[in-house]
């Protein structure tokens, strides 16, 4: 189990997504990628995001980064949060829709297209969740 | 102490109490003086929900049910109430409660405690920060205060980890917003609450409530102020539209208002102000010049800033299933609008809803009338009628004998009145409204007369009995006067009602429609939620099919029903309907029905297309009517439905599918 947004986390995020996931059956071969901007990052009120790309349901790309922006690469969907919503998503206290229903995530993007990602997007979440037990506080 | 040991000491009065506190229903009539009696004096002075009588009623609640532990403020809170009996009037008018015998029972309750059995409450760094910004007296993380919000911004199961503020400007509003993205915690507003504590036992709560965090409560924002000459009135975030309204009359201008206790900013953001008078004075956006919003960044803004993107636009379609506030509206600036000297009103009846269709989309087509409504039976008793028992009867004699189903309720000038007079066979005048009224508890008791089995034999019972040679009678008959209908109320409210029903303005129907004071009966010791939205007018036999759909689906689930309104809207081309499911907030079992019901009817509304549904426009932001009302919606496709249902059961669970 490792720190939301540590080096460790990204790198052990990535291999359980590949591992884990079946790109058919999880994540329905979808091609898309989403930005994810987490904001007022304690200790520093930072903002960092983390970029994921898929390919046909594979993980392709999984970069963490600081600031708003993952410079070169257009995501199709963009949504950004606080850090104590994304700590409640990994914690399992609230799901990604309901955030978004909150108005607690913002989404930038096709909503067509997202609703149609919200079901494997939930397994990459629940990925998380297990990798996952350390937050800033 | 637990109930079971305040019961040998207490027994009667805390179980009396708590039957009271359960029926309770957050319809907010107790924080305004609708009556003339004043307002409570310790909510006046403290301003946090507990200090009211709706709050108080909650924490009774909330303590009873061993949810919430009593703390030192507990003691303030109790004793804050100097029993003048304000509260009981007011309630009584709208719901038969009387919470003062609650606030006696918190009394009594309290001063059994022993000092050992208190919580201790702690000021953490976050209320510090808090207090830092509005001052120590209005912030609090007090569980028993925290407790009086449950219903109308926490979901009951929640647990009690809030703060709850109380801001005076938007300036503290801004810092308060700013400190709390600074320490991750999630925030919301609260206004009136009566929206929140109908949606809040339902599955709305998932978007609506708070599930921890910062309660900014507005009721602190008083600024209320009317320009004559613009013919605008600017209205703090606490101002209800009773006020707002009160102070427009003064100037013979009218304000286009949500019910009385409704906060004019929180409306403007949430449903864009619902009205009888919205064919005429417009909806959302039309309603206001301006208004001060601070955004989710605790940035302050105008709506007439140049330099901000158009904000009077909003997505379109089911995908934007964001269901919280835009924004914390501050402060607005509203369209008033001049009352003619010659308004009068006229009622019509009908037995079927096609009929009454057909004429108010007429009327609202050519532009005749100011106000324009069908109301079902339903909506009719209940407005009415001082008693649940009484709109009961009330309404069983309209279904039964007078066939009396809807009207179409008119409010215009003289020439309207003339040209509705000539559309229609039989109407119900003013003079005839106010016999009503009065003569309500008399009416309800001929339930199963032979007079009204006569009358009900004859081919248009409404026609013999409003406009042929029977009205007379019934005006003898019902005995319709102020004296009568006190006799309803408690013996020692009695000579009170009498006053209040010797008010003129408690009779005149055009008064009432301003000022919107009856809607609260439709929260008597129960609750409704609206199933609403809007409909093209154009395929009246669409609107007859909504209409039959949402019955079988609340037949289905075994709820209390009926069609509550249709007023139309943007000049006859669109209607307004609501569809109420009534229900007791209490029963869980009847609270997961009300909400499998909504899910089932908003998935039929999106397929059967031209609808706009309160998904579609609910905290969608401050836009223009156009913008939501165009392109006229189509249905939704088998791809797109199975994709709702995902997006349902992606937030409700598996317990949502089907």
């Amino acid at each position: 189990m490792v720190k939301f947004l540590s080096d460790e986390w990204n790198n052990i995020s990535k291999e359980y997504i590949l591992k884990k996931l079946d790109p058919e059956k999880d994540l329905r071969n979808v091609t898309t990628s989403l930005l994810a901007v987490i904001e007022h990052v304690p200790p520093n009120d930072s903002t960092m995001n983390f970029y994921l790309e898929l390919q046909d349901g594979k993980l392709t790309n999984f970069i963490v980064n600081t600031g708003d922006t993952y410079v070169g690469k257009e995501a199709v969907f963009t949504v950004s949060g606080n850090y104590g919503t994304y700590r409640s998503i990994l914690k399992g206290e609230m799901s990604m829709a309901v955030a978004l229903l909150r108005g607690r995530l913002k989404l930038k993007g096709s909503k067509m297209k997202a609703l149609q990602i919200i079901k494997p997007l939930d397994g990459v979440i629940v990925s998380l969740k297990e990798i996952t037990d350390e937050f800033e506080e | 102490m637990s109930l079971e040991k305040v019961e040998t000491m207490q027994k009667i009065s805390l179980e009396d109490a708590l039957e009271i506190a359960k029926k309770g229903s957050h319809c907010g009539m107790c924080r305004f003086d609708f009556l003339g009696t004043g307002i409570c004096p310790s909510g006046k002075k403290y301003g946090f929900l507990a200090y009211w009588p709706q709050g108080r009623m909650q924490i009774f609640k909330m303590l009873m049910s061993g949810k919430v532990k009593p703390s030192e403020k507990l003691i303030e809170i109790a004793n804050s109430c100097t029993l003048c009996g304000i509260c009981d009037k007011q309630c009584n008018f709208a719901t038969q409660l009387r919470p003062e015998k609650v606030a006696k029972a918190l009394k009594d309750y309290t001063n059994n405690l022993d000092k050992s059995e208190y919580q201790e409450v702690i000021e953490d760094d976050i209320l510090k920060g808090l207090r830092e910004i509005v001052g120590e007296k209005w912030a609090t993380n007090d569980p028993v205060i925290i407790s009086s919000y449950v219903q109308t911004i926490i979901h009951p199961d929640s647990e009690l980890n809030f703060y709850v503020v109380m801001p005076e400007n938007a300036e503290e509003i801004s810092k308060i917003i700013k400190f709390a993205n600074q320490h991750n915690i999630p925030f919301m507003p609260r206004s009136g609450g009566t929206l929140l504590s109908c949606a809040t036992p339902t599955v709305l709560s998932k978007a609506i409530c708070l599930d921890h965090g910062i309660i900014i409560d507005l009721l602190r924002l008083k600024k209320l102020e009317v320009d004559v000459k613009s013919c605008t009135a600017t209205v703090g975030a606490g101002i209800t539209a009773f006020e707002l309204q009160k102070e427009a009359h003064k100037h013979k201008l009218r304000a286009n208002l949500a019910e009385a206790g409704a906060h004019v900013c929180s409306n403007i953001a949430s449903t864009g102000i619902t009205s009888t008078w919205q064919n005429r004075y417009g909806w959302a956006a039309d309603n206001y010049i301006d208004v001060t919003i601070v955004d989710d960044k605790g940035t302050i803004r105008n709506n007439s800033d140049m330099d901000i993107k158009n904000p009077y636009t909003t997505e379109r379609g089911f995908t934007d299933i964001t269901l919280s506030p835009p924004g914390i509206i501050t402060e607005s600036t509203v369209k008033l609008h001049p009352i003619a000297d010659d308004e009068d009103v006229i009622l019509v009846p009908f037995e079927h809803l096609k009929d009454a269709l057909s004429m108010i989309i007429k009327l609202a087509q050519r532009n005749v009338g100011v106000s324009l409504i069908v109301l079902s039976r339903k909506y009719l008793s209940e407005f009415l009628c001082p008693t649940n028992q009484i709109a009961k009867d009330f309404e069983y004699i309209c279904k039964n004998y007078l066939k009396l189903n809807y009207v179409v309720d008119v409010i215009g000038n003289k020439d309207d009145k003339k040209i509705v007079e000539e559309m229609a066979e039989c109407t119900i005048d003013k003079s005839m409204i106010k016999t009503l009224i009065l003569g309500a508890p008399k009416l309800a008791s001929l339930k199963n007369s032979e007079f009204l089995k006569v009358l009900s034999e004859e081919k248009n019972p409404c026609k013999a009995i409003f406009a042929g040679p029977m009205r007379k009678h019934l005006e003898k008959g019902l005995d319709a006067s102020p004296e009568q209908i006190a006799k309803v109320f408690d013996a020692d409210l009695q000579d009170f009602f009498k006053k209040v029903y010797s008010k003129p303005e408690m009779t005149d129907i055009i008064w009432l429609h301003s000022f919107r004071i009856l809607p609260s009966r439709l929260m008597r010791q129960r609750l409704f939620f609206a199933q609403a939205g809007m409909i093209w007018s154009a395929d009246q036999d669409k609107i007859l099919r909504l209409v039959d759909m949402l019955s079988k689906v609340c037949d289905k689930y075994k709820l209390e029903h009926m069609l509550g309104f249709v007023l139309p809207m943007d000049d006859g081309k669109y209607v307004f309907f609501e569809y109420d499911y009534y229900y007791n907030h209490n029963d869980p079992d009847a609270t997961k029905r009300v909400s499998q019901a909504l899910i089932e009817t908003t998935e039929n509304c999106l397929l059967m297309g031209d609808i706009l549904m309160v998904l579609n426009y609910l905290f969608k932001g401050l836009y223009r009517k156009e913008h939501v009302l165009y392109p006229i919606p189509k249905g939704i496709s088998d791809e797109d439905l199975a994709l709702f249902r995902e997006l349902i059961v992606s937030i409700l669970g598996d317990e949502f599918k089907w």
